[in-house]
Parts: structure tokens; C-alpha cells; sequence
């Protein structure tokens, strides 16, 4: 079941590194390393979803390109195709049948890659720079939704240049997470709203946020019976929040834990807080993995409220992370995430895509 | 263009009036604007104001600020909520306290006298300028103060004001001259008008006349007590108190105040009107300017505890303590019969005193909070944020990682759209 082997050679740096010293800390996990990584900071990880044979790994940057890699069982990664943006990309999803990736962008469009013809087209168009793509597939329609800066969330047939709705936002769009038939987007301001997509999407809830601050990532948990019945929200000092839509008892079913931050035990000296990059579920153990500024990945148990593990520190922030379609593979990417502003920004330091086997690793605590 | 006339009809009274007047024609487009709902130009004008404001490396940061602020009030001639006008002031005043070169500034001097103008007691701000050596080589500052001073009937002060300023040496002197006499002329004058109006009072008593006071001769006799009394009638009676309603609404008339209440010294007394000195020590951090309730962010209810509910349903105040001592009560008086009534007369609910507002508190600490993590004082912090706090809340509204870093990119890329024969942003 599991697709790397615990003594696979490619565990030290995979192929095409060159200057791999011992105490080269791009890579302490010594993790697979995907070849041909963008040449700027990666915005956005994906992987191609069950309906296709194979691991596809689409990768967005803010170099305009978004990079499509083959994984294969042996490990090794082939890059496969390009496309290009004018403008950075943000955000990239696969429609349900692998056949399309879907990418936005800072130049306030979105685009749909046919990976059969490799052609794009452009399928959306905003005010302002397209922050978040999801594609929903609800039993009476299939539609893109976009998530932008411009304030708005529109829906897209990809057939026609005008959005099949559009909803205002009370402000702008920072992170979302769609699994049918529930989206949940966070904005500026500390916005939260929930949509339900049934029939046809609408506002269902807005929330209070449960975090006292900046809004950074979204990721929607599904329950024992695969519906989705909350959601993971990450903001940026150092905090995450599980909340459930419907719990029976909201003081106690809610709660938000501290991740992300150095001088764990040491009191002396102040605690380092940093930004939580991105949240993913395990798709198959509901388990969480985070990613955040200070550079280490961390998987939760949510049920059994502990941290099941904590990686080496790398010496970039985490930017963004996903699970393949059966939990087998956690994909990470290593690269400058801004959250100094541009004086730390080295435009030369390489950025990277790393492979962790992750069937082991995400067991829930307490196996019931 | 006509519809846009009848729109500053309709709304002139919502105009805030701006120091240097309005220009006409930013006024009429403003209302225009407004009228249309075209908020995607203003947002986007706004959004380049917020990336200017994070991205300018230059030596003269201020100067964003003043611009943005500027537009602001331009945009948004009727003030209000969505102008963000007080949180800009309030963040670009305090911005830059720290700054020595700013502190005489005088575009940054005039943001604080609109930030003082706008906070519940601009005493406090003028005040902790003064301690912070903010605008003391400026005669706005000291304009402003003294017109503070004036509104609220202290014409001493006021003066003493203007000679703080002269002493300072404040610039531009003949300004502050110019006010000073302004200020000596108009103190004369009321004085003469209430004495005027005084006389007028004492001779005409039945006369209804509600006509302005005619200048007339101010008598400097005193009063002849009639009579064994020897008691001399101060010659500004409480009579003035008419004169008060005639025309000087809240310039209090000097003369009451200087004879009825003489100021004797008491070395062991401390004074009783405004300190004549600013007591600089506690001024650690600025008033600030916003009303409380306005106030969006959560907080804790520090000391607010939920009175419990009664089974009649009327929530029960805490009754107020016990005096420590015994109150006198003769022997056979009866307790006094309690009118009956529905409501417990206990209970105080219905009409609770005005709790203290307490603006020092509160928002102050607030700044305060705010002025330290500026500072960055590590002993007292307990965390540190690992990234770049100011670049994201600089302006009036927050950013992400995302949007600074697009912000740059459109930037470094602007001067290659501008070159090609390419669409831009709609402006």
C-alpha cells in the first residue's frame, strides 16, 4: 500500500541535487525531493483526485507558471507539463474527473488546463486578483468558484464568460475550502461564512471567528459518514480553530490549539509566533496536517485532541502542503512565504517540493 | 453636472467642514460619486493609497500619509464610518511619535490638531504634545490650544498659552501674534459686552427686549447697598446669566467669574482651575480619539458582572453600601411610609446612574499596547509575532502576505505595462 519503501535511496535528496552537504538544513526530513521546482516561492500544492490512475502533483508559483509532476510508485517525480499566467498564481484545483486543472492568478483571471491537449482557456474574470479555485460537482450542476480580492465569490460554467452567480462579500477573500455540499470562506477583517451548495450556492452562516486574528487557511473535515461538518481555520500568529457547524455542544465540541511557535517550555525567553501557512486533512484517517512560517510541518489528532508529530525545522517557511487522493503521499513546498515583507526575500535561494510517505504517520491516536 | 448641484443641496448640512474650505469641484465629485455608488474606483484609489503606504521606502514616509488622508477627506466630505478618517489620523499620529525629525513638522503637527480635535478632551492631547515636545516650535499648536482654552471659557489660560508659544519661540511668530491679539481683542470685547449687559439688566428689569445689547457706556460705579446692610453687591450680578443667553452661548462672561470668586492664595492648597502646569510624567502614551461604542474589535467586559436575575424577572443592582456611620434619627419619628408601588424601590434598575465612562482607560491602553509592540520591549512580552506586524496594519485596513507581495510584483511591473499599449487599472 504504501509507495515509498522505508529504504528507498531517494530518501537522502532524490535526484538532481547537487551541493547536498550533511548540514544542508533545506531538507532535514530527508524527504523525496520533486525535480524541477518553480523558480519562486510556491503558492499552492494539488494532487489529481481518485477518478485518475496515477499521482498527479500540479504546483502553482509566484514565478506565473503552474508545473504538473508525475509521481511514481518508485518515488521519483517527471515533470510533465508547463503552463503560464500573467501574473502570479495563487491558487490551482483539479476538476473531479483529472481531466482539467484550474488555476488563478494575481492577473485576475482564472484559467482551465485540458492536460490531454495541454491548451488553457480562460474560464473566469474578476476585479481583482483571484485569490481561491475550488470546483464543486453537485448532482444538477458543475461549476468553478472563484474567491477574490475584489470582495466577491463568482461561480463559473466554463463554458460562458459571464459568472453563473455572483455573491458580495463583506470583504475580501483570504482562504476557502469547498467539499459538497458545504464551502466555507475566511476573509480579511476576521469574515467567516459557510455556504451550502445544494441546488444552488448560498449563504448559509456567517460565523464569529474563533481566532483573534488574521485569517490564513481553511480546510473542511468530513465526519464518519464523509459528510463535511466543520472546518480547520489557521490564522497567523500561531493558531489553529476547530469548529463544527452543527455540534451538539458548541462550548465543548469547539476549541483552537497553539502550533507554529518556538521556546515550546522555555518561559525566559519570548515565545516566537508564527504564521500557519496551510491545513490539510488526511483524506482517509481525518487527521490534520499544518504547515506554517517557522518551517516545520505538524500532524494533529483533532478527535483525540494531541499533536502526533512535528518535523526537524527547515531553514524556509512551509507554504503550502496537500495529501494524495489515498493518504499516501504529503506533499509540502519550502519557499519564502513574505511574512516579513520583502527585505528577507532572496530571489536566488532555491525553492522546494517535498514527498513524505504519510500512511503511517497519520494514524489517529486512539483507533477505535 | 446639475444632479450633482442638487446633491450638495440635499446633503450640505452632512458636509464636514474642512479648516482650508473645500474645493468645489472634488466636493461635487465626491457627491457624485457617492450618489453612483462607484465604489470600485474609490476602493481601488483606497487600495493604492494602502499599497503606497507599505511600500514607500523613501525618506519621507509621512508624506503618503498626509496625501492618503487628504483624499480621504476630500472623498468622503460627510466623515463617517467607511472614510476610516479617525483610525488613519489616530495610526498616523501614532506612527511617528517616535520620529524626532517629524516632531516639528508642521503637516504632522496639523494631524495631531485634527486627532485632538477629534478625541473627547484635546486638553489631554494638546497636553502630552507639549510633554512630548510634538509641535512646540509651531504656532498651530499653540492657535489651537488656546482656542481650546477659549471655547471652554478660560480666557487666562488662553493667553497663558499664546505666551508659552512666544516663548518657545514658535514659528511662524507673526501668526501666533496675529492670534494673540485676536484672542486679547475678543476677550476685551466680551468683557465690555457684559458689562454692558449687565447695566442694561440693573436699569431695564421688566423690559422683555430681547434685542442685541447696544454698546453703551460701562459704568464703573459700584453699587450702593441701601439700607444698614453693608454687604456690597458685587457689581456683575447673576443677572449676567441673561447676557448668557443673549449671544455669548458658551463663552461664560468674565465678570461674574472674576468677582464672585476670588482667588485667594493658599500655599497650602493646591490650585483649583486647570493646572497651570502640564504634569508631564504621566503622559506615557496619547489619548485617544474614538468613542467607545464605535469600537469593533472584541474586548474583554473587564469589570462589567451580569446582575443576577430575580424571579420576577427584574434584574437586581447591587445596592450601594452602607454609609459607615449612623444617620441621626429621632426616636418617634415614624419610618417613612413607602408609597406603594409595583416595582421594588430597592431595585434601582429602571433608571441606573450613568456608569463612569472610563476613556482613559481602555482605549489608552489600548495605544498603549499598541506603542509597545512598537517599541518592541522584550522583557515585558511574553510573544513575538514572526512577521512584518506594521506592513500588514499600516493603513486604514489590514493586508495579507499575499496582497504585500502583489503589491510589489504589480509595482515592479507597472512601468512595463505602461510601456506597452496594454490596459491598466480603470481609475
Amino acid at each position: 500500500m504504501s509507495l515509498f519503501g522505508t529504504n528507498t535511496g531517494f530518501g537522502s535528496g532524490g535526484t538532481g541535487v547537487f551541493g547536498n552537504t550533511t548540514t544542508d538544513s533545506h531538507n532535514p526530513m530527508k524527504d523525496v525531493e520533486v525535480t524541477s521546482p518553480p523558480d519562486d516561492s510556491i503558492s499552492c500544492l494539488a494532487f489529481s483526485p481518485p477518478t485518475m490512475p496515477g499521482n498527479f502533483l500540479i504546483g502553482g508559483s509566484w514565478a506565473n507558471d503552474v508545473r504538473c509532476w508525475e509521481v511514481q510508485d518508485n518515488g521519483q517525480t517527471v515533470p510533465k507539463a508547463q503552463q503560464m499566467h500573467t501574473g502570479p498564481v495563487l491558487d490551482v484545483c483539479w476538476s473531479d474527473d483529472g481531466s482539467k486543472v484550474f488555476t488563478a492568478s494575481c492577473d485576475k483571471t482564472a484559467k482551465m488546463w485540458d492536460l490531454n491537449s495541454n491548451q488553457t482557456i480562460q474560464i473566469a474574470q474578476h476585479e481583482g486578483p483571484i485569490r481561491t479555485i475550488h470546483w464543486i460537482k453537485a448532482p444538477n450542476y458543475s461549476c468553478v468558484m472563484t474567491g477574490s480580492w475584489d470582495k466577491t465569490l463568482k461561480f463559473w460554467d466554463t463554458r460562458s464568460p459571464n459568472p453563473m452567480m455572483s455573491l458580495q462579500m463583506p470583504e475580501r477573500c483570504y482562504c476557502a475550502d469547498v467539499v459538497y455540499p458545504m464551502a466555507v470562506v475566511a476573509t480579511a477583517e476576521r469574515g467567516l461564512i459557510v455556504y451550502q451548495l445544494e441546488n444552488q450556492p448560498s449563504e448559509f452562516r456567517r460565523i464569529e471567528s474563533p481566532l483573534k486574528h488574521q485569517h490564513r487557511c481553511v480546510a473542511i473535515f468530513k465526519d464518519k459518514q464523509s459528510k463535511p461538518t466543520g472546518f480547520a481555520l489557521g490564522s497567523i500568529e500561531g493558531r489553529v480553530a476547530i469548529h463544527y457547524i452543527n455540534p451538539p455542544n458548541p462550548a465543548k465540541d469547539n476549541f483552537t490549539f497553539k502550533c507554529h511557535r518556538s521556546n515550546g517550555t522555555n518561559t525566559a525567553t519570548p515565545q516566537d509566533i508564527y504564521a500557519v501557512n496551510a491545513i490539510s486533512f488526511h483524506p482517509v484517517h481525518g487527521t490534520l496536517a499544518t504547515v506554517g512560517s517557522d518551517g516545520r510541518f505538524s500532524f494533529w489528532d483533532k478527535d483525540a485532541r494531541t499533536k502526533l508529530k512535528t518535523s526537524e525545522q527547515l531553514d524556509q517557511p512551509i507554504t503550502a502542503c496537500c495529501f494524495n487522493n489515498n493518504g499516501n503521499i504529503f506533499a509540502y513546498a519550502s519557499s519564502y512565504d513574505w511574512s516579513k515583507g520583502h527585505e528577507y526575500y532572496n530571489p536566488q535561494k532555491k525553492n522546494y517540493i517535498f514527498l513524505r510517505n504519510a500512511a503511517e504517520e497519520l494514524k489517529p491516536r486512539n483507533k477505535k | 453636472m446639475a444632479e450633482c448641484d442638487a446633491e450638495w443641496e440635499l446633503c450640505k448640512e452632512n458636509i464636514q467642514p474642512l479648516r482650508q474650505g473645500r474645493s468645489v469641484s472634488a466636493l461635487h465629485q465626491a457627491l457624485c460619486q457617492q450618489q453612483e455608488g462607484n465604489h470600485t474606483a474609490l476602493n481601488q484609489q483606497k487600495q493604492a493609497f494602502e499599497s503606497e503606504l507599505r511600500l514607500y521606502d523613501g525618506d519621507d514616509p509621512l508624506d503618503v500619509w498626509v496625501r492618503y488622508i487628504k483624499w480621504t477627506k476630500q472623498t468622503y466630505p460627510q466623515g463617517g464610518k467607511e472614510s476610516n478618517l479617525s483610525v488613519l489620523l489616530e495610526r498616523a499620529v501614532t506612527r511617528f511619535t517616535a520620529d524626532k525629525k517629524y516632531h516639528n513638522d508642521v503637516r504632522y503637527v496639523e494631524l495631531w490638531i485634527e486627532f485632538a480635535e477629534g478625541c473627547s478632551d484635546p486638553m489631554d492631547v494638546y497636553r502630552y504634545m507639549q510633554a512630548q515636545g510634538i509641535g512646540t516650535m509651531q504656532a498651530a499648536l499653540y492657535i489651537a490650544w488656546s482656542e481650546e482654552y477659549e471655547k471652554r471659557g478660560n480666557i487666562k489660560m488662553a493667553d497663558g498659552v499664546f505666551q508659552d508659544g512666544v516663548k518657545c519661540g514658535a514659528e511662524p511668530v507673526e501668526k501666533l501674534h496675529a492670534f494673540h491679539r485676536a484672542l486679547q481683542a475678543r476677550a476685551c470685547r466680551q468683557m465690555m459686552s457684559s458689562i454692558t449687559d449687565q447695566q442694561r439688566d440693573d436699569d431695564e428689569d421688566d423690559d422683555g427686549d430681547e434685542g442685541a445689547a447696544e454698546p453703551q457706556r460701562a459704568s464703573l460705579a459700584e453699587l450702593k447697598a441701601k439700607g444698614k446692610k453693608k454687604a456690597v453687591v458685587p457689581i456683575n450680578r447673576v443677572k449676567a446669566s441673561v447676557g448668557y443667553a443673549r449671544g455669548l452661548q458658551f463663552k461664560q462672561p468674565l465678570g461674574p467669574r472674576q468677582n464672585s470668586r476670588l482667588v485667594i492664595f493658599d500655599e497650602n492648597k493646591a490650585s483649583e482651575t486647570e493646572p497651570q502646569e502640564p504634569r508631564f510624567e504621566i503622559w506615557t502614551a496619547p489619548p485617544t480619539a474614538r468613542a467607545k461604542e464605535n469600537e469593533q474589535k472584541p474586548e474583554k467586559w473587564t469589570n462589567v458582572k451580569m446582575p443576577l436575575k430575580s424571579r420576577s424577572g427584574l434584574s437586581v443592582a447591587v445596592p450601594p453600601p452602607k454609609p459607615s456611620f449612623q444617620p441621626f434619627v429621632e426616636e418617634d419619628v415614624q419610618p417613612p411610609a413607602v408609597t406603594p408601588c409595583k416595582i421594588n424601590p430597592a431595585v434601582n434598575s429602571v433608571l441606573s446612574s450613568r456608569k463612569p465612562c472610563r476613556p482613559e482607560q481602555t482605549p489608552l491602553k489600548m495605544l498603549q499596547e499598541r506603542m509597545q509592540l512598537q517599541t518592541q520591549e522584550d522583557g515585558k512580552s511574553r510573544e513575538q509575532s514572526m512577521y512584518c506586524r506594521e506592513l500588514l496594519y499600516s493603513g486604514a485596513s489590514e493586508f495579507c502576505f499575499e496582497e504585500l507581495r502583489a503589491e510589489r510584483y504589480r509595482q515592479k511591473h507597472a512601468h512595463r505595462l505602461l510601456s506597452k499599449p496594454e490596459q491598466t487599472h480603470a481609475n
